[in-house]
């Protein structure tokens, strides 16, 4: 009874803070709830027994709102005639376009909900799964040895998804060589107190992402969150130091070439079965796949993030008004 | 008929984002729903057939436990891991999309880039 009294206060809460978002008419507040959204579901996860999925929604949420303030306050807040987009509020919805929405979604809602599947789907496949992945896969934890082992495609394309945001964000970026001494240089940098923070923080998160990474196949954590550990570093630098001059170009090719060794690793070791073959079932061999393989998906989750926040969010500036014609002939 | 909260609850919130959708004039809105559409669809597919305080599927629990259906179903769980980072890389490129529309119209109201958008057709038109 107590269980289903919080699943059902959570549940209340996040829809309460949906609908705050989407009538709310101040762009930071809407932020601001939307990072509050993504940690309750984070808690809602965690108590359905997925601390991967948690753990992975609460470094997403923060990446996220942190890309979106960013955008905010670096771009939006320079509209046109210096009006500024960020703080204006949002203008109301008239009741001609709020009634024919409300009727339209709640017919769609109550069709859902008639033809909604109730109750479990069995399969067979996760009995299957907790029984055989440590003898098939290797490792302890059975999320890690699915998308690893049992579902490694659903990875591959997942990294070539990735890898194909980061080159669209390169592509409708603007940003020329001229761009990067004119960035704006942080407030912080004369401070002495965040740099020495940020001199005790950083080596702590790289441990923790060392960790994620080369524990993901034993409990919590992966590939996935100790890149995201790896690339908060390059944040937390950028807004303490503010660096210009890193190279961008060069840790796009590396995620290439991490890339492909995330195909190669999988087709020799499993879609092939060449190490089944001459070792079978060894526990070291699949210890060092399942390690080598969160490595390098952490190495490229970490490329990835550090090439989307520092090209478009850090180096980039927004041309004056008069001058965006000048910059597109230029780029 | 017997539902289950997690059968109601991320439906509901879908629709409220699609409802959001539809009548959102602001860009950043916009984007800001469809990452909260994508959290009710995981939020579903976690949901399916599980309880609150159902333990994870790491062989340390394992021990505790006697019922089967005590441990969470760690295939959704797998799938929606690989949701979440395609939904960053999905924000990723909305937020550079909308970086480049504002680049050129200034504004991130939809109504007001449409506006600017025919004032620029006309112009080529003549």
């Amino acid at each position: 009874m107590g269980g289903f009294l919080a699943e059902l206060l959570l549940l209340v809460f996040l829809v309460l803070c949906a609908l705050y978002i989407v009538f709310s008419r101040k762009i930071y507040r809407v932020i601001i709830f939307f990072a509050v959204f993504s940690l309750i579901t984070s808690v809602i996860y965690l108590f359905l027994g997925a601390p991967d999925v948690a753990m992975a929604e609460a470094g997403i949420s923060a990446f996220t709102t942190i890309f979106f303030i960013v955008c905010l306050e670096k771009y939006y807040s320079r509209g046109k005639d210096g009006r500024n987009e960020a703080t204006a509020p949002v203008p109301k919805v008239p009741l001609r376009v709020l009634l024919p929405a409300i009727l339209f979604v709640s017919g769609l809602f109550a069709l859902f909900i008639l033809y909604a599947p109730t109750g479990y789907p069995y399969t067979g496949l996760r009995d299957q799964y907790l029984r055989m992945f440590m003898r098939d896969v290797g490792g302890e934890n059975a999320v890690t040895a699915i998308y690893l082992g049992y579902r490694v495609y659903d990875t591959l394309f997942e990294a070539l998804l990735l890898v194909t945001a980061v080159v669209a964000v390169l592509h409708l970026s603007w940003y020329s060589e001229a761009a990067v001494p004119d960035g704006r240089h942080s407030e912080l940098e004369d401070s002495r107190m965040a740099k020495f923070t940020m001199r005790i923080v950083c080596p702590m998160i790289l441990l923790f992402g060392m960790y994620l990474v080369l524990n993901g196949h034993i409990s919590a954590g992966g590939g996935f969150l100790g890149g995201l550990a790896f690339a908060l570093i390059l944040i937390c630098r950028f807004f303490v130091v503010g660096i210009f001059d890193l190279p961008i170009k060069k840790a796009l090719k590396l995620e290439e070439i991490v890339f492909v060794f995330i195909v190669i690793l999988p087709i020799f070791a499993i879609f092939t079965g060449v190490v089944y073959h001459f070792w079978g079932n060894s526990v070291l061999f699949q210890t060092i796949y399942l390690i080598a393989m969160n490595a390098l998906v952490g190495l490229k989750v970490a490329f990835g993030f550090f090439v989307l926040f520092y090209r478009y969010v850090a180096v980039e500036r927004l041309p004056e008004e008069d001058d965006t014609e000048d910059v597109k002939e230029a780029g | 008929m017997d539902f289950h909260v997690f059968d109601i609850f991320p439906i509901l919130l879908f629709f409220v984002s699609i409802f959001g959708i539809i009548i959102s004039t602001n860009v950043v809105k916009t984007i800001v729903l469809i990452v909260l559409m994508q959290s009710a669809v995981i939020l579903f597919w976690l949901g399916v057939g599980s309880r609150f305080g159902v333990h994870p599927p790491i062989f340390e629990y394992f021990a505790y436990v006697a019922d089967p259906d005590a441990i969470a179903d760690p295939l959704p769980q797998a799938l929606m891991l690989t949701a979440i980072i395609i939904g960053i890389a999905v924000t990723a490129i909305s937020i550079t999309m909308l970086n480049s529309l504002f680049r050129k119209y200034r504004t991130v109201q939809w109504l007001a880039m449409h506006d600017a958008a025919l004032v620029d057709e006309q112009k080529n038109i003549k």
